[in-house]
């Protein structure tokens, strides 16, 4: 036997001492020493370790309440409290149900807010080497235009392998519509129909390792070889289902360079990730155009690095500037490009972390779907408000009704309470309405989940299979109920039992300074929120309904048209000689999302090396284009399929003209530097091809007689009787591939779909804080109506009327609501500033904005209090006067 | 009002408290318990039933003598009461009753009469 070593350890004593009921420390502690020696001397040290852990939480869970129990008196407060705070809470069900339906509220509107930061946070956070991962930017800090941007020339790949010995590979993405990525006609070879799918993107090979992408067939060399291609899971039994489809070759466009072999099948991709991509085309040895792999001038690629590890991300950051100096400058200064040394000045690159790139990629063009960390800020201090009106409603109700729980209070103290267990049976209070209102919050979120993943577009649960839950909501429960019982129960526990019970207390009035101000800070949130509604929802108009420079409205955009091959003209002349359609145009570029876009630098023909190019888009489009699309030409005229020399003929905007400072821009020759020089022929009225965000910027109209998209005008009228002609001609040409088409208004809505979404879910919130706040104030009117009942009964006994009896007693609330309105007006205008200074053209908060928020809070807030005024004022004031 | 009835674990601890005499502290009972019955006993459960049983007034107890090996604590050592006899007995007494009623026996008593 070894008596030192058989000891137990310090922190099982101390606990043991703790929890156990003192007079049975001794020999209980006695016991498991005595155990624990003898399966020292048996089992070794460890295992009596892991055996005396068991004993003492069996021990402890036979004797934890003991304790409580042998001092009894505390068990029977406790029941006491419970007891009372539950009679208290049945008693008065009105009153009970606002105070816990209006909590509830509250805090299921923070569960679902909690949500849905939990779900933005976690983009991306799951990476075995998460701080290895990293995407390069590249950074303009240029003044004028700051930005970032992800698209690299493709040489950038050899270049970070061969340089950079602290990476350990490189992968790019191409992940916009270019060649085979983005949407595409797609058919396993066997078949015949073509199906349309998204989600194309080229990867280097290297990218299954580096986004450490698990595979279900085919392992991480699955795309080693030229023209192979990975699938998602779902995408796999779409097409093949039960088998490996390893090794069978698909075709897309009906292309014959585009056939590929399946290399493997990954994992669908997780849905919160920025990579949401179901085909992955190797770039194993692809080459889009003759010298493009080694061309410092074509920018398409993203580029992601794994560092090894141990890899400094800042240190790398500064190294990149050898890729500016040693190759692009150098390049863009050999073609006499006059922005090189722009370029040496400004630019520069940076290094994300793979895990900010949904929250924190702000001013970055990298074609991915983003959250925004402001977002999550501002919906995180709703939460919080919100919260916050909640707890205030509690405090308010609490204090009101403080009259009437002063006679308990003071009895209590007569008959020996003190102010301590007062202060405790109130907290006991708090807790248990917290605890209610909780419970109910549960079930509130749960309803309505699916109603909030649709708003926010997201796909949330409560996370009950996680560990943590539990404790966390125990935890917040219990924070609540601390912060909403401390005011109630410290001021209701200083009652002097005295003047309570002589009947001095001024019932509650004492305090209506306090709740005032409270109601205050509610209205005043509320309308902040309500102007936040107002104004989103404005500029949401704005955006939709603006002269945009082109009819939007009744056109339809027939998609993967690019299929129809030679058959393309005839398929035209058909779709145009029904009744209904007006017009059609072929191009693959249109001012709505999701179609093509091709940036270029013009210059005046000759002037190349002396003047900085003008970034402008240049569209390729056909003769019908601009009445297809009802834009108007300022001057010059239209393309014309009869002149050969039209090949060669550009149409520009307003824009564009001011940017090239032509003076007379008809007939004027430009040119792109690798393409022959073009003339213009006309010159249209701006129109906004781009989000509202920014500028219109220059924009070039090019001839192309074909593209994959035709542009279809309609006559209004009957559009499902338009829609099957149209369905039926595309049938006779493509039998084979179903018409996928879409209405060009909702394509346009769809960019603004993140406003939208912020409207709506500013709305929510601002219904949900205003009903809140009105629960809160109708409580208070209810109680004041019953406070002064005798005074009203004696007003109407001398002969005052209905109304005057309503308007003393609302015009003490309207007071409030005005004082807020105030307040509030300042703080909303300061916000929606801000917001809207994110859009280049946006609407001007008028002043009707704030009479209109104004007038709601006191049109609500006269409604609310107005069914117990008028209550008050219709009553028999026999009724009061006769008792007492 | 105490509960009195005898649980069957409560009933085994009982009989090993008299059976084990002096040395009748948990440590001990526990150990003998889990060498009569084969089956293992956490020493929190025993500790909460002899606490039970001396609630219902079947043990008394009181301190013995500290030991080296307990770290030099004293150990409560358990002692059965009449009351606690009484019980055993009842509670024997009635098991017995039931079983000369088991058919089995009766039926073992006919085969004899039968031969």
């Amino acid at each position: 036997m070894s008596p030192i070593n058989s000891h137990l350890p310090k922190l099982a004593d101390k606990l043991l001492q703790w929890i156990l009921p003192d007079h049975m420390v001794e020999f209980i502690v006695g016991d498991l020493e005595e155990y624990f020696a003898m399966r020292q001397e048996k089992l070794g040290l460890l295992r009596a370790r892991l055996w005396l852990l068991i004993d003492v939480i069996s021990v402890c869970g036979s004797f934890a309440f003991k304790k409580i129990r042998s001092n009894s008196n505390y068990r029977t407060m406790f029941k006491y409290y419970f007891k009372l705070s539950w009679r208290n809470m049945a008693k008065q069900k009105v009153y009970s149900s606002i105070k816990i339906g209006g909590f509830a509220l509250g805090i299921a509107a923070t569960l679902l807010i909690a949500l849905f930061i939990r779900d933005e946070l976690s983009f991306d956070k799951h990476y075995k080497n998460q701080d290895q991962i990293y995407r390069v930017l590249n950074e303009s800090t240029h003044p004028e235009h700051m930005e970032r941007w992800s698209a690299f020339p493709p040489p950038i790949k050899p270049a970070l392998e061969n340089e950079f010995p602290e990476i350990q590979s490189v992968g790019r993405l191409i992940n916009f519509d270019w060649f085979d990525a983005g949407s595409n006609q797609f058919r396993p070879i066997e078949e015949k129909a073509n199906i349309y799918e998204e989600g194309f993107v080229y990867v280097d090979p290297e990218m299954l390792d580096i986004l450490e992408i698990s595979m279900v067939y085919g392992d991480q060399s699955a795309l080693d070889n030229p023209k192979s291609m990975v699938i998602s899971k779902s995408k796999a039994d779409k097409y093949f289902p039960n088998q490996d489809p390893v090794g069978k070759q698909i075709i897309l466009n009906e292309n014959d360079n585009s056939i590929y072999t399946i290399g493997g099948v990954m994992e669908d991709p997780r849905t919160n990730s920025f990579f949401q991509f179901d085909f992955l085309i190797t770039l194993k040895a692809e080459e889009f155009w003759e010298g493009e792999q080694t061309s410092w001038g074509s920018w398409n690629y993203s580029v992601f690095v794994k560092m090894k590890e141990g890899g400094d991300p800042r240190q790398f950051e500064e190294k990149l500037l050898v890729i500016r100096d040693d190759y692009i400058v150098p390049y863009n200064k050999e073609r006499g490009d006059q922005r090189a040394d722009d370029m040496a000045k400004y630019y520069r690159y940076d290094v994300q972390p793979v895990g900010d790139i949904h929250l924190h990629s702000q001013v970055t063009h990298d074609n991915l779907k983003h959250g925004d960390i402001d977002t999550v800020w501002l919906f995180g201090a709703v939460a919080f408000f919100i919260l916050l009106l909640a707890c205030i409603n509690f405090i308010n109700l609490s204090t009101a009704k403080s009259a009437n729980r002063a006679k308990e209070v003071g009895m209590q103290k007569v008959f020996g309470s003190v102010k301590s267990e007062i202060v405790r049976q109130f907290f006991t209070e708090a807790f248990l309405y917290t605890m209610v209102s909780f419970l109910v919050a549960v079930g509130i979120v749960l309803v309505s989940l699916p109603f909030f993943n649709t708003l926010a577009d997201k796909n949330l649960s409560i996370p009950f299979s996680e560990w943590w839950l539990v404790p966390l909501l125990l935890a917040f429960v219990l924070t609540v109920s601390f912060l909403s019982g401390l005011y109630p129960s410290f001021y209701l526990a200083a009652f002097r039992p005295i003047q309570v019970i002589k009947g001095n207390l001024s019932r509650g009035a004492k305090n209506s300074k306090f709740r005032g101000t409270l109601v205050v800070f509610q209205f005043a949130t509320s309308i902040v929120l309500i102007i936040c509604t107002i104004v989103t929802y404005r500029q949401m108009d704005f955006i939709l309904n603006k002269k945009i420079g082109f009819n939007k409205d009744q056109v339809l955009m027939i998609q993967g048209a690019s299929t129809l091959g030679n058959k393309a003209e005839a398929f035209r002349n058909e779709l145009t000689r029904l009744s209904a359609i007006e017009n059609a145009a072929y191009t693959s570029y249109l001012p709505v999302d999701g179609t093509k876009r091709d940036g270029n630098s013009f210059w005046k023909e000759g002037r190349r090396k002396e003047d900085k190019g003008v970034g402008a888009q240049k569209w390729r489009v056909d003769e019908n284009y601009l009445t297809t699309m009802g834009t108007k030409l300022v001057a010059g005229r239209n393309f014309s399929a009869d002149r050969a020399s039209d090949s060669t003929a550009i149409i520009i905007n307003e824009s564009m003209v001011k940017e090239m400072g032509f003076e007379n821009p008809i007939g004027q020759k430009i040119t792109n530097s690798f393409e022959p020089t073009f003339h213009v022929i006309g010159v249209i009225e701006d129109f906004h091809f781009e989000s509202f965000e920014r500028e219109v910027g220059p924009l070039s109209l090019a001839y192309g007689s074909f593209g994959s998209i035709m542009a279809v005008r309609f006559q209004p009228g009957n559009t499902d009787q338009m829609l099957a002609q149209v369905k039926e001609v595309w049938d006779e040409f493509m039998p084979n591939q179903s018409i996928r088409y879409t209405f060009m208004d909702d394509s346009y809505a769809r960019m603004y779909d993140q406003v939208n979404r912020t409207g709506k879910v500013f709305t929510l919130f601002a219904v949900l804080a205003v009903i809140v706040a009105c629960l809160g104030l109708f409580a208070l009117s209810a109680f004041m109506v019953e406070q002064r009942g005798k005074e009203i009964s004696v007003r109407k006994v001398l002969g005052a009327s209905t109304t005057q009896i309503f308007g003393l007693l609302t015009s003490n609330f309207v007071k409030l609501v005005l004082i807020a309105v105030v307040l509030a007006l300042p703080v909303g205008y300061y916000m929606m500033r801000s917001w809207l200074s994110d859009y280049k053209y946006h609407v001007d908060i008028t002043w009707d904005v704030y009479v209109i928020a104004g007038l709601v809070a006191v049109f609500i807030s006269l409604i609310t209090i107005s069914s117990e005024s008028l209550k008050a004022g219709w009553m028999n004031p026999v009724k009061k006067l006769r008792s007492e | 009002m105490k509960e009195t009835k005898l649980g069957e674990f409560e009933e085994v601890l009982l009989l090993l408290v008299g059976i084990l005499e002096e040395d009748a502290y948990a440590f001990k009972i526990a150990e003998e318990f889990e060498a009569q019955s084969g089956r293992s006993a956490s020493i929190g459960s025993v500790h909460s039933t002899l606490d039970r049983l001396k609630e219902k007034g079947f043990l008394t107890s009181e301190m013995g003598q500290p030991t080296a090996e307990r770290g030099g604590r004293r150990k409560r050592i358990y002692t059965i009461t009449n009351v606690g006899r009484n019980a055993l007995q009842a509670s024997r007494d009635f098991k017995v009753n039931l079983w000369n009623q088991y058919p089995g026996l009766a039926i073992d008593k006919l085969n004899i009469l039968g031969l």
